[in-house]
């Protein structure tokens, strides 16, 4: 509603200050509900009209516009205004409702006008007004304002002091510098934490212009100043930096200091500092540092991505103590260094579990195109050990050049190694391996074995998809039970209408167990489903044919489950088919589930057929609980009398005191 | 309804479920490959942490929003959250009363004033979820007063107060991590990781949700009855931003004043958390596209390295809000807050890991927090903010000026433009600065 208001009121707005004459009359002061504007009507319009739109503005602002449209006027005279339009601007300065309005105009508008209109207003104003004043200044810049500030920088009120401290350091300059530097040291202590932020932006600028020694000496008299710490800490970043590699002593200084905030900082500048020189620095202090503070300083020797870090983690990652050498192994692969290659490998191969996997996952990580390579070289004569971490390695780091290899592992005579090989195929398996997995199932006795080729077998089905259905086929028509099964549930994984039909099919299996499993994964068949209707066939024909009376269950469950989730299903449709389905509902559960179904249909008859399981004493009140569920709800396919039958026969029939008082309150509204 | 009958139905519904993420998960395996994080073990993570140890915690303005953020704070052991600060008496009498439940005390301080939370010594950091007028000032503010900052996004209202957030982190030393909690969730971050490798080939277009793209400007409102300071401070919530007289409308803190001159747009709402993602994927944490072009209902911008990116609403596959799809010349990857990703090649997805979806802030907030204690730079920090929030407010300015406008981002300026130059700040309300 506020947006509908407001875009409303910009169309009127805009059409009314985009128009040059007459730009505003204020009989638009009753559309003054709220104001915004959505910029220039079409591109290049703003232009040709600039000088018109700005006329009109200044108008608005010297009118006896409501407040609004004077704000607005601001806004707008931000993009549009120009020197013309600064004395208007100014007469706001002094208006505690417009100050920041105007100043929103007065600190975009180009040119000297608006800096010598702020500094007229400095030397009137006082406050809060002067404050707003100050910071526009500072804001803008402006270098003819130094003396002004100078003098604010004394003044009584402490936030006009500061904020003139504050604008004095965006300004900058040696002017600036001196004044705030003698201040630092005669200020009160409200205004000298604003003195010292002065000194700090100044020294910044002096950095900026690669006059560094000016720069240390701002940064020296911060940090050796009485103020804040967090003043300080500012003062002893910007003096370390400030002083390149002479600053190193004064870095590790801090990285030494017992006190946290102290060592903190040091660790943010350990970062910040440039150069090999700091490198080492880092690294020396990391050696001599105690076992609790090493990993933050490895980690922030890392973060430097300087490759003269590389070899003091990868000798920490290689031969550490196990805490920080985890640390090590962790960042080893950030400054993206080849070097880091062997001793990841020779890590993930070692012994201790957690270093290993520590080592792998660095490997994965590890960038640059040479690594894949490197990893794809070492393949071919590599056995044991390695050779499992590198089909390992060439899963996680997608290589796919690596899958004939791999491909080849998997009747490697090492059982390690044909695992790992299995594995592999899960994230480099196409539909080939999907046919080498099947072979490998049908010629494997081996159970741990079996057990691990079937997971992969689903896992590669399931990211495959429909198209490795062909390959699996084979598998379905293995002489050996065990082989169907496992091709059973990677058709379920790879989904598809062919993967459906084989299932459905395998239902009528010769072996018993196998019928079970087919009808099982037809009950749950887990592809797009709902939406995979085709489903729903072999479903009802298993309830109505198979002779086993636990397949009779499940197919009549799942047939449910599916009627009851396809949303794509016409009422219509689905009635028909409860109808067709409910003679052969013998059992309470696959009864009650059915009312699940049936309460969600807006037809009188499904409303006959809950009332007819009503009648049941096993499953009465079920029955009561979905007709009054249905019944309560107002649908135009079923009358009002047909709805005050069913929630009557739910009063009547239900022994439970809550359907009944629901039934209840349900007919008083039908009243 | 009967107990069995409800079972009946939500056995259905958990089915359907279970089915779904069954065949989602079923593809998942595998490490991901992972941008950086500060290994937990670092930080002593192991056990209980001891009071000494833990990070004090204070927040700013926390509705809605930072309501749900500090959950994800005080579930983590090494948190212990001492104040809030909210210019509504109600907002901050709620959050004590979590904060007390949780501890089990009534220590939980308030205050309406955020410079009387920012000068407490013993608060180590800030959650600041006010509301988009006062992000960016807030956390400024708290940098000065020795805070490390987790703020909501967008965090800035302008260019101008993005390149200050920038300025008054690096001058600080404070740790800052944009609420842009996608950069820490592992759907968005494998694919982030598959364009950044070259997985995708050489990265042509990037494509992000911006879930709308009008501007306005903010404005005004007809004055209502000002409610008793104590209740809702006005003048607070107002904060740099221009006055106006009261008008409960305003005070939603949602979209007031949403990017200073320029709100409305889904450009900044929801282009800080899917451009930012174009912007991780694209290397481009220290820069930003140079050229930005309204092209029908779609916004086009190009970086110097010659990606181009795509803010638009339509053409997306479906896998959630906040989108984002990255294409290069061999390969694409698309994903979304539903966690699933879709690629050109199953091969390119063979290592994603199981998907989170809901883009919960949990491990974000867990970034930042490990960050606070060794110094790191966070996954979604101050640098890369800015250059999020400047990439948004250029593209918000080309969709108001409804044209073209090239920028400069080294310089910070929009190259021959004084009209799109003029909208790069917008000055704060006295005594706020930046």
């Amino acid at each position: 509603m506020k947006f509908q208001i407001r875009n409303s009121l910009v169309r009127a707005s805009q059409k009314l200050t985009c128009t040059p004459t007459p730009i505003l009359t204020w009989a638009f002061t009753a559309l003054s509900l709220f104001i915004a504007w959505s910029g220039p009507a079409c591109a290049g319009e703003t232009a040709s009209s600039a000088p018109e739109q700005e006329r009109a503005l200044i108008q608005v602002l010297q009118s006896d516009a409501p407040p609004g449209q004077k704000a607005l006027a601001c806004k707008k005279l931000a993009i549009y205004g120009t020197d013309k339009a600064v004395p208007a601007l100014a007469t706001l300065l002094a208006d505690e409702r417009f100050a920041s309005w105007a100043r929103i105009a007065l600190e975009a508008i180009p040119g000297p006008a608006p800096d010598k209109a702020l500094r007229n207003a400095a030397g009137k104003l006082h406050g809060m007004l002067l404050v707003g004043v100050i910071n526009s200044i500072g804001f803008r810049q402006d270098a003819g304002s130094v003396s002004v500030l100078k003098r604010k920088l004394i003044d009584s009120d402490a936030q006009v002091a500061s904020a003139a401290a504050v604008s004095l350091g965006k300004i900058g300059g040696p002017q600036a510098a001196n004044a705030l530097s003698r201040a630092l040291g005669k200020a009160a202590e409200p205004v000298r934490p604003a003195i010292a932020e002065g000194c700090v932006r100044c020294a910044e600028k002096f950095l900026a212009d690669a006059k560094s020694a000016d720069a240390v000496k701002l940064y020296d008299a911060v940090r050796f100043s009485a103020l804040p710490k967090e003043r300080i800490l500012e003062g002893l970043r910007g003096a370390i930096l400030a002083r390149g590699s002479a600053g190193i002593p004064l870095l590790l200084a801090q990285l030494q200091s017992g006190d946290r905030d102290y060592f903190n900082i040091g660790l943010r500048v350990a970062r910040e500092l440039p150069g090999r020189e700091a490198t080492e620095a880092v690294a020396g202090a990391f050696r001599q540092a105690t076992p609790d503070r090493q990993p933050l300083l490895l980690l922030a020797l890392a973060d430097r991505g300087d490759a003269a870090a590389t070899p003091v983690v990868a000798d920490i990652a290689g031969n550490g103590e196990k805490k920080v050498r985890l640390v090590a192994i962790d960042i080893l692969d950030r400054a993206g260094d080849p070097a880091a290659l062997p001793v990841l490998l020779n890590d993930a191969t070692g012994e201790d579990p957690e270093i290993s996997q520590a080592a792998l996952a660095a490997l994965a990580r590890l960038a640059g195109n040479d690594v894949d390579s490197e990893l794809l070289a070492r393949l071919p004569d590599s056995s044991g050990r390695m050779r499992q971490t590198l089909i390992t390695l060439s899963a996680r780091r997608g290589i796919e050049k690596a899958l004939p290899l791999v491909a080849q592992s998997v009747g490697d005579p090492d059982a390690n190694t044909r695992n790992a090989a299995i594995q592999a195929l899960t994230a480099l398996g196409g539909n080939n391996e999907v046919a080498e997995l099947a072979r490998a199932l049908a010629k494997s006795e081996i159970p741990a074995e079996r057990a691990h080729i079937e997971t992969v077998l689903v896992t590669l089905s399931g990211r495959l998809g429909t198209k490795c259905v062909p390959s699996l086929l084979s598998l379905i028509q293995s002489p050996e039970p065990a082989n169907r099964k496992a091709a059973l549930q990677a058709l379920v994984a790879a989904g598809g209408s062919d993967a459906l039909a084989a299932v459905a099919a395998a239902t009528e299996d010769k072996d018993q167990s196998l019928q079970d499993e087919a009808v099982r994964t037809l009950c749950s068949w887990p592809n797009a489903w709902p939406e995979d209707a085709a489903v729903a066939e072999p479903l009802l024909h298993t309830a109505k044919t198979d002779s086993n009376s636990a397949h009779d269950i499940l197919a009549l469950r799942g047939y449910l489950q599916f009627l009851l989730g396809d949303e794509k299903l016409k009422e219509d449709d689905k009635l028909a088919k409860m109808q067709e389905i409910m003679p052969l509902l013998q059992r309470p559960q696959e009864k009650i589930t059915a009312m699940a179904v049936l309460q969600g249909i807006p037809d009188p008859a499904a409303l006959e057929l809950l009332a007819a399981l009503a009648a049941e004493p096993a499953v009465a009140n079920d029955a009561c609980a979905a007709l009054v569920q249905a019944a309560a709800q107002n649908r135009p396919s079923i009358s009002i009398d047909q709805r005050k039958k069913a929630l009557q026969l739910a009063v009547e029939k239900s022994t439970r005191e809550e359907t009944k008082q629901k039934a209840e309150a349900a007919l008083k509204n039908l009243q | 309804m009967s107990d069995s009958l409800n079972t009946a139905l939500k056995r259905s519904t958990s089915n359907l479920t279970r089915r779904r993420f069954l065949k989602s998960t079923l593809k998942a395996g595998g490490l991901l490959l992972a941008p950086q994080i500060v290994p937990g073990r670092v930080l002593g993570l192991n056990g209980t942490v001891p009071p000494s140890e833990r990070i004090v915690l204070g927040g700013i303005g926390l509705g809605n929003r930072g309501t749900y953020d500090l959950s994800c704070f005080l579930g983590e052991p090494d948190v212990q959250f001492v104040a809030i600060c909210d210019i509504k008496a109600a907002r901050r009498e709620e959050i004590k009363k979590k904060a007390d439940e949780k501890y089990g005390n009534k220590d939980c301080a308030m205050y309406r004033d955020l410079r009387d939370l920012l000068a407490r010594n013993d608060i180590d950091a800030v959650l600041i979820a006010t509301g988009p007028n006062w992000h960016a000032t807030a956390a400024i503010l708290a940098a000065e007063a020795g805070k490390d900052v987790y703020c909501e996004k967008p965090c800035t209202k302008n260019i101008a107060q993005s390149l200050a957030l920038r300025d008054a982190f690096r001058r600080t030393g404070r740790v800052f991590q944009a609420g842009t909690q996608r950069r820490s969730l592992p759907n968005f971050m494998y694919a982030i990781d598959l364009a950044r490798r070259g997985k995708l080939g050489r990265l042509q277009t990037l494509y992000a949700h911006p879930d709308g793209l009008a501007t306005s400007m903010s404005g005004w409102a007809p004055a209502e009855s000002e409610p008793p300071k104590e209740q809702v401070d006005w003048n607070l919530y107002l904060g740099p931003a221009a006055w106006r007289p009261f008008n409960k409308k305003w005070l939603d803190g949602f979209n007031f004043e949403k990017g200073g001159g320029l709100t409305g747009g889904g450009c900044l709402e929801w282009g800080s958390h899917c451009v930012d993602l174009c912007q991780w994927a694209n290397d481009a944490d220290k820069t930003a596209p140079i050229e930005y072009e309204p092209q029908g209902d779609e916004l086009h911008a190009r970086y110097a390295n010659g990606v181009k990116l795509v803010l638009r609403d339509n053409g997306w596959i479906g896998l959630g809000s906040c989108p984002v799809r990255f294409e290069g010349d061999t390969g694409w990857v698309e994903t979304g807050d539903d966690g699933d990703l879709a690629a050109s090649a199953p091969a390119l997805l063979a290592n994603k890991r199981a998907k989170v979806s809901g883009y919960p802030a949990n491990f974000h907030v867990r970034n930042f927090l490990d960050c606070v204690k060794s110094r790191a730079l966070t996954r979604a920090n101050v640098e890369a903010a800015c250059q999020t929030h400047i990439t948004c407010h250029a593209a918000n300015i080309a969709l108001f000026l409804k044209r073209k406008v090239t920028y400069d981002p080294v310089k910070n300026q929009f190259i021959g433009d004084e009209e799109a130059n003029r909208l790069r700040s917008e000055a704060l309300r006295e005594p706020w600065r930046l």
